[in-house]
């Protein structure tokens, strides 16, 4: 190929990149006019702490989308881990020892789904699906749609801590995201998880092992569930199945791929799905202070991923 | 049949480009009735192409298409079909949860009231199927069937429309013996029935036994054709590669010494490699010569373990004695140059850097662990000088590079681990003739300095610049071995297949 077609590529590829974030301005001009609280500092830092739950869950989304599957049971694993967590702190036990119970579930889910997409070379999309209905059933059967609540103290007294008035669960979105950042861009893994997302068949012929590398992005996107369902419940003082409602995962998919993932696998960077995370919790805070409904919300989502994915599609068109 | 009444069909200089590059140029072909005429040719030659256009799935630039001594005009598969011309194709496509009478029928379902009209379909497919000689069903679902079985559907399928001309593509890649005696036997009745019969095959042995004429076809040009007793598979090989220009060789001949670095016992994978047995020294680059279809890739993915294996043994040198070792186990020791540069040897939208160092990472590591950028790009730049890989930046995305560059990442990548042993599967493929000279200098100075090569190559020109020794393959089995030195001559007949090259010989 030429550079010049490289160019070509380059420059379709660069809107992409660049739509979210005009978009993004323009949103928050428009609001500066029409919905003056939007500025509130309490809104603000609402924002933030809203989209770190969708933020923590868009990093993992990344990794698995970059090594080309996706992982669509993540908020289903979240409600389910994080149920079983409130069980055991209802019943008086130790928040720490709920966040492990919590972290060893979920565990168990990101390892039946890595199994059987890297070994047994199952559609991700049809074993992630199948697996959030499955514990999403789980979830449900345990609480009777119930919420869970009746937490220590002590539980919200960590994760609810705003140490210099930044709310703890902002503090673990930037670690995690500056963590995510380095490891796909300076660590073997990364660079292997690229290769192995962009060809798999070049990446086993180079020696990689292809399915240890795409097990683990499945584990990583469990446990990163099992984190935000952990700070989620500390959030809403309770845990429920209906914190993974299906439209979560149209979130998280919707972050990624506005950041820049491709859901063709191979390229995405987990501070753009991060970026991407904070654009979709921007248009539903805003449609929300414009008055607009619930469900009209939901509408426009769709079509912004729509959009996108048209765009990445373009991007990824070879001459 | 009686020759007087002309040929059924004729191709006249043909010619087809595909943007700058000429796929056919001016070829030629006739087809008689109740004929069997094969087509020849190594990959690329342009025999689908030419066979494309006679379908009427590719337009051509320019030439003509005569049938029955009329020119005709075929702007679609439809027109190629209403022409009587019937394909069988070589990967089957089939519908493999439909009947057999539906695949049959599917491009013409008998109707009856604007519904499929079954029990026509179904007698139809039926006297196909009898006319075959086949016993399966026409009732049973596609995927139930034996490949044989496919093969008989899909002729099935191009019988349906009583063809004038049918084009058979490489029907026997997948057939077991017995199929393939079937088949045999069908194209010999569909012969005396008047049809005309083109037949695009790899094997030599095929061509002898079946067919009256054969075309053989190279650059896409027809070089040459003659009825088949007229000709002997040495000839047919020379026509294929062409003038085999000797050019000086890198290195001269190198006879192996010491213990072999790896031995290979047995090797078998059913259908495919039998009883393959070699030995590979330190410092020798060995050329497995064989025709496209031999199995030569296939015993590369085997070694590799790429692809599973049946039985056999593979032995390695390890400090003084030899270490029975597994493909897997291979594979992690040896630089693998693939025939599939695009498709499995580099990734391509990374750049020069990621892919060079993608095996080598663990070296680059800083104390924390993290890749060292520095360290990085400073082990690609050494790579890219050793090799002289011309490249603007090493920063810059490896599909940017020209092909011999390219091919010349795969190998740096290598390289820098250090292999005992390197498979090169047509590493020149696709190069020009300064990059292919370089990447075989480049392959004599790694053998120089004591790797053992096995090298797999179309191109005769280049193995015989470079090897040490050649192992013959046909048909999935070494059926010989000969010096470096070796002439054209004698490699050219020792692919052409025992039986009737002995006699010509």
């Amino acid at each position: 190929m030429t550079t010049a077609a490289v160019r070509r590529i380059a420059s379709i590829a660069a809107p992409a990149r660049i739509v979210p974030l005009l978009l993004a301005i323009a949103i928050l001009v428009f609001l500066y006019y029409h919905a003056p609280h939007f500025f509130a500092v309490r809104n603000l830092i609402n924002i933030l702490v809203q989209m770190s739950s969708l933020g923590l869950l868009a990093i993992g989304m990344t990794l698995v989308m970059i090594g080309g599957g996706i992982d669509l049971s993540m908020p289903a694993t979240m409600a389910f881990g994080a149920v079983l967590g409130a069980f055991y702190m209802r019943a008086g036990g130790n928040p720490a020892v709920a966040a492990l119970i919590t972290l060893v579930a979920v565990a168990a889910v990101g390892t039946i789904n890595g199994i059987a997409a890297a070994w047994f070379k199952m559609t991700p999309f049809v074993v992630t699906l199948a697996s959030m209905t499955a514990v999403g059933g789980a979830t449900v059967w345990m609480t009777n749609s119930v919420s869970v609540s009746h937490f220590p103290d002590a539980f919200f007294n960590f994760y609810l801590a705003r140490p210099f008035g930044v709310p703890v669960t902002v503090i673990i979105l930037v670690v995690a995201a500056l963590i995510a950042s380095t490891v796909m861009s300076s660590t073997i893994f990364g660079r292997w998880l690229y290769a192995v997302g962009i060809n798999a068949r070049a990446a086993r012929v180079a020696r990689i092992p292809v399915e240890r590398v795409l097990f683990a992005t499945y584990l990583v996107s469990a446990l990163l569930a099992g984190l935000t369902g952990v700070l989620l419940s500390a959030r809403l003082g309770s845990a429920s199945a209906n914190i993974g409602n299906d439209g979560v995962v149209l979130d998280i998919v919707s972050a990624c791929v506005v950041g820049g993932v491709s859901i063709y696998g191979g390229t995405g960077k987990p501070l753009g799905a991060v970026f991407g995370a904070f654009f979709i919790t921007l248009i539903s805070n805003s449609l929300n202070q414009l008055g607009v409904s619930y469900f009209m919300n939901l509408v426009v989502k769709g079509i912004v991923i729509i959009a996108f994915i048209y765009l990445d599609k373009l991007a990824r068109r070879e001459p | 049949m009686s020759e007087s009444l002309g040929p059924l069909l004729q191709l006249n200089a043909i010619t087809k480009k595909f943007g700058a590059t000429t796929a056919l140029d001016a070829a030629s072909f006739e087809g008689h009735a109740g004929e069997v005429h094969a087509l020849m040719g190594a990959n690329g030659a342009g025999k689908s192409t030419l066979m494309n256009v006679l379908g009427g799935v590719v337009p051509m630039d320019a030439g003509e298409i005569i049938i029955s001594g009329s020119p005709v005009q075929i702007r679609s598969p439809h027109e190629s079909k209403a022409l009587g011309i019937a394909f069988v194709h070589q990967e089957l496509n089939m519908l493999p949860t439909m009947t057999v009478a539906e695949n049959v029928f599917i491009d013409a379902l008998p109707q009856y009231g604007g519904l499929v009209d079954r029990d026509r379909m179904r007698k139809g497919a039926a006297e196909l199927l009898e006319r075959l000689g086949s016993r399966f069903s026409p009732e049973q679902p596609v995927e139930e069937l034996s490949t044989g079985d496919r093969q008989m559907v899909e002729i099935a399928r191009a019988l349906a429309r009583d063809p004038r001309i049918i084009i058979f593509d490489e029907p026997t890649s997948s057939l077991t013996d017995r199929e393939r005696q079937r088949l045999f036997a069908i194209i010999r009745q569909l012969k005396q029935s008047g049809v005309a019969v083109i037949y695009i095959t790899h094997f030599l042995d095929e061509i002898f036994h079946i067919s009256d004429r054969v075309t053989v076809m190279r650059n896409g040009q027809t070089v040459g054709s003659s009825a088949i007793a007229a000709i002997t598979p040495t000839e047919v090989v020379r026509l294929m590669l062409g003038e085999v220009e000797r050019q000086e060789r890198l290195r001269e001949p190198h006879a192996a010494a010491g213990k072999p670095l790896l031995s290979v016992r047995g090797l078998t994978r059913r259908g495919v490699l039998h009883d393959i047995g070699f030995e590979l020294y330190p410092g020798e680059i060995v050329g497995l010569w064989g025709l496209l279809g031999s199995g030569r890739t296939e015993l590369v993915h085997a070694l590799i373990g790429l692809d599973p294996i049946d039985s056999g043994e593979l032995r390695i040198a390890a400090d003084s004695e030899d270490r029975p070792i597994t493909p897997k186990a291979l594979h992690r020791q040896i630089g693998l140059v693939t025939e599939d540069r695009r498709g499995e040897g580099l990734l391509m939208p990374l750049s020069v850097v990621g892919n060079l160092s993608l095996a080598s990472l663990s070296q680059l590591l800083s104390p924390l662990r993290l890749i060292d950028r520095r360290r990085e790009q400073a082990f690609a730049e050494e790579i890219v000088a050793r090799l002289k890989i011309k490249l603007n930046d090493p920063r810059q995305a490896v599909k940017t590079l020209s092909g011999g560059n390219q091919q010349k990442v795969v190998l740096g990548r290598w390289l820098a681990t250090g292999p005992r042993l390197f498979i090169l599967d047509e590493p020149t493929r696709g190069l020009d003739v300064a990059a292919k000279a370089e990447v075989l200098r480049l392959t004599t100075e790694l053998a120089t300095e004591g790797a053992s090569i096995l090298l797999i190559s179309s191109e005769l020109e280049d193995m015989m610049r470079v090897c040490d020794r050649y192992l013959v393959i046909s048909r999935g089995r070494i059926v010989g071995e000969l010096p470096g030195g070796a002439d054209k001559n004698r490699l050219m007949e020792a692919v052409s297949g025992g039986h009737s090259t002995a006699a010509a010989a």
